[in-house]
């Protein structure tokens, strides 16, 4: 304890340019994590309509898909594409790459392998939330919009969706705390992130950014790193409870969706 | 992905001891899970105000922090801080004590499941605090314990990953793949079957756990 709270220990934080560098740094954590989860909730609805379409073959085939990248460590997907993803994928992203992104983001080729892995893994999840979205909704609803003549589709669209996505939002939030988590995990394709972050500023005791001669301990910077986390995603889970409460006082008593380290479950009235 | 076959036939030991390596560590810290998730529970249903900011503080610090940063905190951060943790204790320690802030808040929504009048009634009848607990809550958000209990298994069986992948560097079936692939350059194959591997644990745990949840299911 007396190691952890040495004051020696701590004035890396305020030596130099270190703390903001981590802030910067973790920008980049965010940005994974939002590019990621746009293009989850997409592929996720399209995935989600396919496993609950009145085809048997679409739905079971959609439902392996899901239940195999659900039941995959989201390292072992990260990693493999980081290693398989041909090189072109690779330099076509640095080519295309928006310049509004922080250079850190926009220059390394293993960044598209981490969102394609990323989002392989989080659409499975996803689906996985708007089904059990639309399946909170009694039954009646779906019969009734038949027996008022609408078609399938029109009754998805104007009916079902409306209600079931309303309900979801709370559990994507709670999606989103997760992978902003598992985004810490592209330090392993080395991709400059918060953790990568964290190392630079170990090992170089935090010469590079003005706190020449400070020693940073990996403990240390590790707690701040951590913490740094722990903030963010306390905020978001705030709000999840916020949504959920208000939708709750909304509908009145409905079952909610809700979602914890990628499993769902339907929260009964 | 035309060697399939050959790639498991001639790496087949390999591929059998990184599994077991995930499980021992996966066993290994689900104990440490259950105690210490167990222990915040209590802490956050006592009624005690102090305690619950403890427990409450445990639960939002271990849940919303990246597994990958404590597994660094309790390998290379413990030893340099004079307190060096073996392989196995320290992904352990990380991935158990991780895994406990969800498993405390199972068991908190377990109880609170159970009805307050329940709690009133029991203690009115003459039954002290933990006599209550004991015979009367308990027994009941046991059942409805179970189920996500069995999904954080499964969730742990997928996090061994990433504490045997970080600086702690245990040979788990991850590992295995990576090595396989660095040798032989068949990395389709490769990963294929640590994929396969890892199935073989939750697929078969999704199946029991879904189970579970309908025989379980408190009809009310």
């Amino acid at each position: 304890m007396g190691y952890l709270l040495d004051p020696a220990n701590w004035e890396w934080v305020f030596a130099g340019r270190n703390f903001m560098f981590l802030v910067e740094r973790f920008l980049n954590n965010i940005i994974l994590a939002l590019i990621t989860m746009a293009l989850s909730l997409i592929l996720g609805l399209v995935i989600a309509l396919l496993r609950i379409s009145k085809n048997k073959v679409t739905s079971v085939v959609t439902g392996i898909w899901i239940d195999v990248w659900r039941n995959l460590p989201v390292l072992l997907i990260l990693l493999y594409f980081g290693l398989a993803l041909p090189q072109e994928a690779k330099e076509f992203w640095v080519d295309i790459a928006p310049g509004f992104l922080p250079p850190q983001i926009r220059s390394s080729g293993q960044v598209i392998a981490s969102i394609v892995a990323l989002t392989i893994y989080n659409s499975a999840v996803i689906a996985e939330i708007f089904r059990a979205g639309i399946q909170s909704l009694e039954r009646g609803q779906g019969e009734a919009a038949a027996a008022l003549g609408l078609p399938y589709w029109k009754a998805m669209r104007i009916v079902i969706l409306p209600q079931g996505l309303r309900r979801m939002v709370p559990a994507t939030v709670s999606q989103l705390i997760t992978l902003t988590k598992d985004t810490s995990l592209v330090s392993i394709l080395a991709i400059q992130e918060l953790v990568a972050a964290g190392s630079i500023v170990n090992n170089t005791s935090g010469s590079p950014f003005g706190g020449v001669g400070v020693p940073a301990p990996i403990l240390q910077v590790y707690v701040v790193v951590g913490g740094m986390f722990v903030v963010f995603n306390l905020a978001l889970s705030l709000l999840s409870r916020r949504l959920e409460v208000r939708e709750r006082k909304r509908a009145g008593d409905v079952e909610t969706v809700t979602g914890l380290e990628d499993q769902i479950t339907i929260k009964p009235v | 992905m035309d060697r399939v076959i050959p790639i498991i036939i001639n790496n087949l030991d390999e591929y059998a001891s990184g599994l077991l390596v995930t499980l021992r560590l996966v066993g290994i810290s689900f104990g440490v899970a259950m105690v210490v998730g167990t222990l915040v529970a209590s802490l956050r249903i006592t009624p005690a105000r102090p305690l619950n900011w403890i427990g409450a503080f445990y639960v939002e610090t271990f849940r919303n922090v990246p597994l990958l940063v404590l597994a660094i905190i309790f390998s290379a951060g413990l030893s340099r801080a004079g307190l060096p943790l073996g392989k196995m204790s320290a992904a352990s320690a990380a991935l158990g004590l991780y895994t406990a802030s969800y498993i405390a808040e199972s068991i908190r929504s377990g109880v609170s499941a159970v009805s307050k009048g329940q709690i009133e009634a029991s203690l009115s009848l003459g039954f002290t605090y933990g006599q209550t607990m004991r015979q009367v809550i308990l027994p009941q958000a046991f059942r409805t314990v179970i189920p996500p209990i069995g999904n954080l298994i499964i969730a742990m069986i997928k996090n061994s990953a990433i504490v045997a992948g970080s600086l702690i560097a245990l040979d788990d079936i991850l590992k295995v793949a990576r090595v396989v692939n660095s040798r032989t350059f068949a990395t389709n194959e490769a990963f294929f079957w640590a994929g396969i591997g890892y199935l073989l644990l939750t697929i078969p745990a999704t199946i029991i756990v879904r189970r579970l949840e309908k025989r379980f299911a408190i009809r009310r």
